[in-house]
């Protein structure tokens, strides 16, 4: 009788469990599932957003298309020259950030909080504030003169190639060079004091201390902090898409998420646009892969 | 031995030294754009685009705020379209957390068989990014006649894998006693999960909350994609009209910049601790 009652208990604990369990899996299917494999097959057709004969099978046709496409090429080195060009300057600046806030003693949370204050705003407004700063008659034009000596001269942020990468960058690194510092100060927090002492104890200096005993238990923080940078700058949209739509040119700005949002949307080419997601996603498979395990070995590390 | 000490003493004022000006350098040059911001949307046009900067107002121009509210076609839609946002950010905040604390709840406290499997799909989730599938989710959504909808705003975010994974494991390492002792005293498994669970989960629920408000209020790709109408648009689509816009006046710009984001800089004075949180930080990149 008792054993039964047991039974049924777990038969019924069973039950509330999928209870619980499936709401979340009918939303996951629908929008995870489902679009994924829908992506991988649509990558196969020519299906246009606006005509109405069915798609037609093309086999790898959309794939070798884009393989011998120089505008997808340039998208791939437009998103390779923008993630290099923001994740390297900027986990190196956010950790230097990180390393003098934890070295001060008064104002740590004053410069945590003025350094973290962009990343509150929403990337539209980031791109609109710096739209104006990049403008001929802007800021960023009378900064520059002060600094070079020069008088009057148009550095072309929103029209020089290079200097339109470059406005991109900055934007992107200003808005997220607090978060990262955050990131690392907590990181630096969670080194155990008594380490930092015992080294000062010995006589070991500031360059030092941050050589030999900072850096080194840094190191699974700093590896999950690029890795997450990288996987970000990947994806970066907003500050590229209202540039172009405030009438920047678009090649030297045409970032891969760009190039599938205007292939789908402005050319209505949802099969060559679906093989770009396909391409984007494996590449961003392997670094989401990679943060995951580094997230896994830095929770051993610092436990 | 003394010698030696005065030096290092003296590398010591020196690299402290270093340290404040590079400080004080970065931080001015972060928030230089943001007084920049403020200072412009009370300032008439023609002073903005003055050479120099003219750093200071001359007086608070309220015809920027006025113009910016009543948008570019008279119609003052910066009010719907600020609903839009509120709505659409509030309810995936709302319905994530409730989403992600059942199922959370569910994979942490029940067996059953066939859980590892769930827990693993719902993980291989996060390795599918956003931008990768949303083609095919915009061709979802039309077929589900979701466009210019709310449900399509909304319902695409509210399973949330970082979500679920944060849940359980907060739910982990809550006592099974209680649980237990709540079902002797007849408690039906949903008001434990209503009345005792979900209330002691606060810290969790208030970070992920705020987490999904963040990101929806940010939003712009998906609703780029999906909204059609002046009367759908969310906030960051109200700012794209006038970016698109080649004679839009820069007082009003930043005048609609600084509306934009006063709840968010609201949201940040008053829970400043949510957002800086650990959690918080390592999952925004998942938004």
């Amino acid at each position: 009788m008792r054993r039964k009652r047991g039974f049924s208990m777990e038969r019924k604990k069973a039950m509330w469990g999928w209870i619980f369990v499936l709401p979340s899996l009918v939303f996951f299917s629908a929008f995870s599932f489902y679009p994924i494999i829908n992506a991988l097959i649509e990558s196969f057709y020519n299906r246009n957003l606006l005509s109405l004969r069915p798609p037609r099978f093309v086999g790898w046709d959309n794939y070798t298309y884009l393989f011998r496409s120089r505008d997808f090429w340039l998208s791939v080195q437009n998103t390779a020259i923008f993630t290099v060009g923001t994740f390297v300057p900027l986990v190196v600046l956010s950790l230097m950030l990180a390393v003098c806030i934890m070295s001060i003693t008064r104002l740590r949370r004053f410069f945590q909080l003025a350094l973290y204050a962009p990343a509150v705003l929403s990337s539209v407004v980031a791109a609109l504030i710096w739209l104006l700063i990049f403008d001929p008659r802007g800021l960023a034009n009378q900064a520059m003169n002060a600094l070079m000596g020069t008088y009057g001269v148009n550095y072309k942020w929103l029209s020089d190639t290079t200097m339109l990468r470059l406005s991109t960058i900055i934007v992107y690194f200003w808005k997220y060079v607090g978060y990262f510092t955050v990131l690392f100060v907590s990181g630096i927090g969670a080194i155990p004091q008594t380490l930092n002492e015992a080294a000062l104890i010995d006589g070991a200096n500031r360059w030092q201390l941050f050589w030999r005993i900072t850096f080194p238990l840094l190191k699974p923080t700093t590896l999950l902090v690029s890795v997450m940078t990288m996987i970000q700058c990947l994806k970066t949209f907003s500050t590229q898409y209202l540039f172009t739509t405030a009438g920047a040119p678009t090649r030297p700005i045409n970032v891969i998420t760009l190039s599938i949002y205007n292939t789908a949307i402005k050319d209505y080419r949802i099969g060559r646009a679906t093989a770009m997601s396909i391409l984007l996603f494996l590449v961003m498979f392997v670094f989401t892969w990679l943060q995951l395990k580094v997230s896994r070995t830095e929770e051993v590390t610092f436990m | 031995m003394s010698t030696k000490k005065t030096r290092s003493w003296y590398l010591e004022r020196v690299s402290t030294g270093a340290m404040w000006l590079f400080l004080i350098l970065a931080a001015a040059l972060v928030v230089v754009p943001l007084v920049f911001m403020f200072t412009a949307s009370a300032m008439p046009a023609r002073d903005i685009l003055r050479l120099p900067y003219p750093w200071i107002p001359d007086g608070f121009y309220w015809p920027n705020y006025w113009n910016g509210l009543k948008g570019p076609e008279d119609d003052f839609i910066f009010f719907r379209n600020a609903l839009n946002s509120l709505i659409v950010a509030g309810s995936v905040a709302f319905f994530t957390v409730l989403l992600s604390s059942v199922t959370g709840y569910g994979l942490a406290k029940f067996k059953f068989k066939g859980r590892n499997l769930v827990f693993m799909l719902i993980m291989a989730t996060m390795m599918i990014p956003f931008e990768a599938i949303m083609i095919p989710l915009y061709m979802v959504a039309m077929r589900m006649g979701l466009q210019d909808t709310y449900a399509g705003l909304i319902l695409p975010f509210l399973a949330n894998a970082f979500g679920v994974f944060l849940m359980r494991q907060y739910l982990i390492t809550f006592p099974d006693e209680i649980l237990d002792a709540a079902r002797i005293d007849g408690a039906g498994e949903l008001r434990i999960f209503g009345s005792i669970v979900l209330p002691s989960s606060g810290p969790a629920v208030a970070t992920l909350a705020i987490l999904a408000f963040r990101s929806q209020w940010d939003s712009l790709l998906w609703p780029l994609l999906v909204v059609q109408s002046d009367e759908m648009k969310t906030i960051p689509l109200y700012i794209t009209r006038y970016m698109a816009e080649t004679h839009s006046d820069e007082g009003i710009m930043m005048a609609v910049a600084v509306l934009a984001s006063l709840p968010m800089i609201i949201l940040f004075l008053t829970l400043s601790k949510y957002f800086v949180s650990k959690e918080g930080l390592t999952s925004a990149t998942k938004g």
